[in-house]
């Protein structure tokens, strides 16, 4: 071969002793002559058996070893970080509602902990060892001997390092061969050439130039374009052979997919919503009322108002009490016949006033202007835009909205009339209760007389005119 | 092997057996005391069922207390000649004379039985002349009635008593004859022993304890109560030990290697008790069922939340960290100062599952059920001085005995 | 002394019987260190029988159709499955859960029976702890497969997450799992091959060409026999034993849990925990059984791993069998005392309703054949006890049958209830994963060290040098 690196040639330099290595057929041979090297005064030893000879560490003085405690915090580590993690995770960061159970650290938590503090803790014990023993360490002067190979089979060495304090070479060669060993050798470094083979530097070069291919290529991908359709690994799963709401099918008559409520069932929580808390008005009152009046809003019907008093139910049930006369309406105005909630079923007082007043001012200005004339920002701006559909918000004041039941100023509020949309998503039935209280008290207080006010409250008003 | 001993060093201390009176009258004092405390303390002794109701559960806690050491002994004679055990030659007599302390157990027994035939249900509801829970009301048709029971009893106790005492009569002639053929003969039979003591005991716990609520229920119970007495056996041979070791017996014959693998045994079965206890816990707190759920609750209600909360660093946490410590097991002192927590967290376990039951965490009655467990053990301890008299402490003649001198723990 | 064993096999050495205060050999045929050496080493040194070329070619053949299957499983959907309402968890947890059952063997020999200074485990710890390395991976395939969309696994990490935002559910026991599963996997490995470290070395310098001893010698770290390297080692392999045996119960426990915080009528029961453990253990022991009686007559192991450690090893699975049997009687009791009629009905319909024959299979196999045992004679028979181990696997796998799909196929509502009926895939999946765990089996076979030499020679030294001197080198039972 042409091509050769220069090298050190080897004869031309003394290989290193490292000290003095004495081989044993038999470890009871090796634990007393162990004892005798300790007794001299060595400190530098060690020996070298196919398995853990009980004794060795008092004969040659080794010290018991600290991994214990680097293995306890470890799991105590262990143990703080997965409780940490839990409370964290689950309790703080993203609270998980499940079943009810408490936030934070429960007796659930326990099981979690206890693994990762054995995890910890093993890990560490494994290695703390591999570390405190200085491994790996892949060459090693003690390897140069061929005999050395039987110290992982069946001979015992006992080895004394020249970097001993009290090592001379000639005293230690004569103490080993006082304890007759089977072969007594000095250690010498390895002088064969240590460069790595040709083969493995090749082959870890490749290994590393393959490992970066699918770097390139996620990369590449996240740094270029493509016009292709991005591929559906699971097609039937990203294009699924069902319908979202909203969309039209065949399998129906009326071509919807979302299905109204079955006829006679009550949904959960709609049997609450039968109170006339709920409603505005008393649904046990409606006996006597043909149901179909319910569902239907005339909006351009004439003004007679039904006769109740005569009429008979559609299902036959018997007539019960009469409902009350409904109040008069403006002729023109859709009639809504139901028994209205006459009385305010919630506390008239300072607290519920100042809610219903917030809540008017946050939903209802907007439209119908703060102090309920139909005059809000909302029609202002469409009104100044003048593109031809819009209607102004009824005012409050009109004999008609102020002769209106509580109850059914709360059931417009909850079903919303005309334009005006439904408020019961962002009003809850006691918000809404709270904002009838408040309109009911604007419109007391623009049709008003010195009577109403309490008398020593009059001087009040003297104040607000100045 | 030549083992010098002095006959004396294998005998009962004389002082003990002079003491032993003066022990078992103490012990009787505190009992009644006890009793009487856990009886008036309620509520200035006004409500007289509500007294009994503590007197009886009071009496119960503190009967199983002393009796799962006799129980865990005869399992563990039985293991250690299933396994063929050496190592515990030394020791294995003390064991031997725990487990033959359940005849005078039986007697202890007498009181929780004989109060059934008044028709007393302070302790068992289920013995109660109208039962408003159905669930209770058809058990108690057939199953926790007092004939029943009764019978059951008797059977658990002639098991215990019979099994016992036939393995210690063969340890007794050994000592005689050294002949190995008693060995083999228990070996043989400890099998089919220990399947029998497995069942018998699992319903002893179901039938004397988880009873006392009787619509609630839990698999895991009998494995519960085989925990915590393991516990507390050895526990209390690590403290008589070291008691007959300090009157100067047995010193070469126990070894820092015995106590050191008892100390081993008590810390497993710190962790094997919070284990199980743990597990009961977790599986009833996750479902959350109210049929199950009553028994927890009953513990963290009417003040006895703290106490039962307690329960986690009395019996686990702390003799966990302390025991954990190979010194702490190689050092005869600290291993009973360790032992006597265990034994104390053992009897305050015992208290948690029997006396919440009775009613309201109160002081009285609780001051009055601790003197009972300290009359009971002083009781426990007249019986073990009674029952250890003239007989050997060591089974000098087990031709294992060689073995158990020899071993160590290298590193463990 | 002649037993069935002996006459069928001249090697074998009836070791079993005891003369208390005489412990009988652990090591039979007069072993010495380098004897040992040479038995053991000889398995990977020497040519394969040609029974391992075949069994390996059956058994890869078998894993690779698992791995198919698995492909076509990720890309069809787990409809390919008998899963369905309302029978959701059937066959893929029932194999999981079989399989980490199997696996707790390995560590019961490795650290509990260290722990209490049972030197016969050595000679069966090495194998015994690769089977559960293998039994773990064939395990942790089915959760990572049955989740539905398998590529998302790993959302079960706490890895911080900006697509997400979430963390995983740490109160969920099938979350609680990923943990006691991963530990468990990760601490056996460990120590597994924190064992096979000084063994290793001895491959290292036994090997003839250069590249076994560099792939050895890179594998054993270099590892000397240092004394100093073996104090630090003893203390660390007791430490990670310490561990591992609470880390064993713990496993199975958390597996138990996935069904005990229900609200599920034979599901919900205390006793689960420990029930589980203890069959887990049984199911583990009869698998080392199973595959150990055939792994020394093939390799001529019989001196290292004697009638005495088959014996001992059967006893074992005698008294789990037993604890099985305790835990089945007791939870029969309480479903007649909680006077909970669903718990009373999820008993009688286990026995006599539509899955009947399950239940009684798993009723033969767990609670009547473990008790052949007591009979000496079957215990140290290789022939039957390889057969006894093998109808308690199945039973084991029964069981986890019964207790997972009779409870959900017939629960509360009587309008919910559904027949589960399992399909062609349910089958060769569980089939295939018994491939796996062969070929990977064969594999540890052919490279590594299947006995734990250096264990078993400080065994043969420690009872040498003891105060029955004249029973050099036998090794012995302490």
């Amino acid at each position: 071969m042409s091509e050769h690196k220069p090298r050190k040639s080897p004869e031309k330099k003394m290989p290193k002793a490292f000290g003095w290595m004495a081989e044993y057929q038999d470890e009871n041979n090796l634990l007393v002559a162990a004892r005798k090297v300790r007794d001299a005064g060595y400190t530098k030893t060690d020996a070298f058996t196919p398995f853990p000879v009980h004794g060795i560490d008092e004969a040659l003085g080794i010290k018991p070893t600290v991994l214990p405690f680097i293995v306890l915090s470890a799991g105590l580590t262990g143990l703080a970080t997965a409780l940490l993690m839990q409370w964290w995770m689950n309790g703080v960061d993203y609270k998980y509602i499940i079943s009810g159970k408490p936030f934070g650290i429960t007796p659930a938590s326990i099981p979690v902990a206890f693994e990762l503090t054995v995890l910890f803790s093993a890990f560490t014990a494994f290695l703390g060892m591999i570390a405190l023993n200085n491994l790996p360490k892949f060459s090693n002067p003690v390897f140069t001997n061929p005999r050395f190979d039987r110290a992982t089979n069946d001979r015992f060495f006992l080895y004394v390092e020249a970097k001993d304090k009290y090592y001379n070479r000639e005293s230690v060669k004569e103490l080993l061969s006082g304890t007759h060993p089977d072969s007594l050798d000095e250690v010498i470094e390895d002088t064969t050439p240590s460069e790595l083979p040709r083969p493995i530097i090749l082959a870890a070069l490749l290994l590393v130039v393959a490992g970066l291919i699918p770097a390139m290529i996620i990369l590449n991908m996240r740094a270029g374009f493509s016009t292709s359709p991005r591929f559906h690994v699971f097609f039937d799963m990203d294009f699924q052979p069902k319908k979202k709401a909203q969309q039209p099918t065949t399998i129906f008559a009326d071509s919807r997919i979302m299905r109204p409520q079955v006829k006679g069932t009550i949904g959960r929580g709609q049997l609450d919503e039968q109170e006339p808390f709920y409603l505005g008005y008393d649904p046990a009152k409606m006996t006597a009322i043909d149901n179909k009046n319910l569902s239907v809003f005339v909006s351009t019907q004439a003004a007679k108002l039904p006769d109740t008093s005569a009429q008979t139910p559609a299902d036959g049930s018997p007539q019960t009490a009469p409902m009350t006369t409904p109040p008069a309406m403006a002729p023109g105005t859709p009639a809504l016949n139901l028994p209205w909630t006459e009385k305010l079923p919630i506390d008239a007082n300072e607290e519920t006033m100042a809610l219903g007043k917030l809540k008017f001012e946050t939903y209802c200005a907007a439209c119908h202007g703060y102090a309920g004339f139909g005059d809000g920002l909302v029609h202002k701006r469409a009104d100044s835009l003048a593109q031809g559909y819009w209607l102004r918000p009824t005012s409050m004041h009109i004999d008609r909205v102020r002769n209106q039941p509580v109850g059914q100023i709360f059931h417009t509020i909850t079903k919303g009339q005309g334009k005006m949309a439904s408020y019961a998503a962002s009003l809850n039935p006691k918000e809404r209760w709270a904002v009838v209280l408040y309109v009911k008290a604007l419109q007391k207080s623009r049709n008003a007389d010195i009577d109403d006010v309490p008398v020593d409250l009059r001087s009040k008003l003297d104040e607000v005119k100045k | 092997m030549n083992l010098n001993y002095e006959k004396s060093s294998i005998e009962l201390p004389d002082a003990w057996r002079a003491k032993s009176p003066i022990l078992l009258s103490a012990g009787l004092v505190c009992l009644f005391i006890g009793m009487g405390c856990a009886f008036l303390g309620s509520a200035n002794g006004e409500d007289k069922s509500q007294g009994f109701r503590y007197l009886t559960h009071s009496y119960l806690a503190n009967f199983t207390f002393v009796f799962s050491f006799t129980i865990a002994a005869l399992f563990f004679i039985l293991v250690q000649f299933l396994t063929r055990a050496g190592w515990s030659t030394s020791i294995r007599r003390l064991a031997e004379i725990l487990m033959m302390m359940i005849p005078y157990l039986a007697l202890l027994f007498l009181p929780i039985l004989i109060p059934l035939y008044w028709g007393s249900s302070s302790l068992y509801e289920w013995n109660a002349k109208d039962i408003t829970n159905s669930v209770v009301a058809s058990k108690a048709t057939f199953y926790l009635s007092k004939e029943f029971f009764t019978l059951r009893s008797v059977v658990y106790f002639a098991f215990w008593i019979l099994a016992a005492t036939w393995f210690f009569r063969l340890s007794r002639a050994q000592d005689e004859s050294g002949d190995t053929e008693l060995s083999l003969v228990r070996q043989k039979w400890s099998g089919p022993l220990i399947m029998v003591f497995s069942l018998v005991t699992s319903f002893a716990a179901f039938d004397w304890l988880m009873s006392i609520d009787a619509d609630w229920y839990s698999t895991i119970f009998g494995v519960y109560l085989f925990s915590g007495s393991m516990m507390g056996f050895f526990a209390m041979m690590i403290i008589i030990s070291m008691l007959l070791q300090k009157a100067g017996k047995v010193q070469k014959l126990v070894t820092v290697e015995h106590f050191h693998d008892m100390g081993k045994f008590l810390f497993g079965f710190v962790m094997f008790w919070s284990y199980i206890a743990f597990s009961q816990l977790v599986l009833i707190w996750y479902a959350n069922i109210p049929e199950e759920t009553i028994w927890y609750q009953v513990r963290l209600d009417n003040g006895w939340a703290v106490f039962s909360y307690s329960l986690i660093p009395i019996h686990f946490a702390i003799p966990f960290l302390f025991l954990m410590s190979r010194h702490v097991r190689r050092n005869r002192i600290a291993l009973t100062v360790g032992a006597s927590w265990v034994l104390f967290a053992h009897w305050y376990d015992m208290t948690f599952l029997v006396m919440p039951n009775a009613g309201p965490l109160e002081v009285m009655p609780l001051f009055g059920h601790f003197l009972g467990g300290v009359g009971m053990l002083c009781i426990f301890g007249a019986m073990f001085i009674q029952r250890a008299s003239g007989v050997p402490l060591v089974a000098m003649r087990d031709p294992r005995l060689p073995e158990a001198m020899s071993y160590t723990n290298p590193i463990l | 002394m002649a037993t069935i064993a002996s006459t069928f096999n001249p090697r074998e050495i009836d070791n079993t019987d005891d003369i208390p205060g005489r412990r009988a050999p652990l090591i039979t045929g007069n072993q010495t260190y380098g004897s040992v050496t040479d038995i053991v080493c000889r398995v990977a040194e020497e040519p394969q029988p040609m029974l391992w070329y075949i069994l390996f070619g059956f058994s890869s053949l078998t894993a690779i159709t698992f791995l198919g299957l698995i492909g076509f499983l990720i890309l069809t959907g787990v409809g390919i499955w008998g899963n369905m309402n309302p029978v959701f968890w059937a066959w893929p947890i029932v194999n999981f859960v079989f399989w980490v059952g199997i696996g707790h063997a390995g560590t019961l020999i490795s650290a509990i029976l260290f722990l209490f200074r049972q030197n016969w485990r050595t000679s069966i710890n090495r194998a015994a702890e690769a089977m559960t390395i293998f039994a773990v991976i064939c395990a942790g395939i089915y959760p990572g497969i049955h989740v539905g969309r398998a590529w998302l696994a790993f959302w079960l990490l706490p890895y911080p997450s900006l697509n997400l935002w979430m963390w995983p559910q740490f109160r969920s026991p099938l979350l609680w799992d990923v943990f006691a599963v991963g530990t468990y996997a990760s601490v056996s490995l460990v120590f597994w091959y924190m064992g096979m470290i000084p063994d290793l070395a001895t491959y290292r310098d036994r090997s003839k060409s250069p590249l076994r001893r560099m792939v050895y010698g890179v594998l054993c770290l270099g590892w000397t026999g240092s004394a100093r390297h073996w104090l630090r080692y003893e203390k660390a392999y007791t430490l990670l034993a310490a561990l591992a045996a609470p880390l064993v119960l713990s496993v199975h426990t958390v597996v138990s849990f996935d069904f005990a915080v229900s609200q599920v009528a034979g599901w919900h029961t205390t006793i689960f925990p420990p029930y589980f453990v203890a069959g887990a253990i049984f199911s583990g022991f009869a698998m080392v059984v199973t595959l150990l009686v055939p792994l020394r007559a093939i390799y001529k192991l019989e001196n290292l791993i004697t009638l005495r450690h088959l014996d001992n090893m059967n006893k074992i699975i005698l008294a789990t069998g037993s604890l099985v049997g305790l835990a089945y009687a007791t939870e029969f009791f309480m479903a007649w005392y909680s006077q909970n009629q669903y718990e009373g009905f999820t008993f009688m319909n286990r026995a006599f309703g539509p899955y009947w024959w399950a239940y009684w299979t798993m009723v033969t196999c767990n609670v009547i054949s473990p008790q052949l045992f007591w009979f000496k004679k079957l215990r140290t028979s290789t022939f039957w006890m390889v057969v006894i181990s093998i109808f308690v696997n199945i039973g084991m796998w029964f069981e986890r049958f019964v207790i997972t799909v009779t409870s959900l196929s017939r629960d509360f509502l009587p309008s919910s209830w559904g027949y589960f009926r399992p399909t062609l895939f349910d089958g060769l999946m569980f089939f295939g994963s018994f491939g796996v765990f062969l070929s990977l089996f064969l594999l540890f076979c052919r490279f590594l060290p299947t006995i734990a030499m250096s264990e078993v020679k400080g065994i043969l030294s420690a009872t040498a040098h003891s105060a029955h001197g004249h029973d050099a080198g036998h090794g012995h039972d302490h």
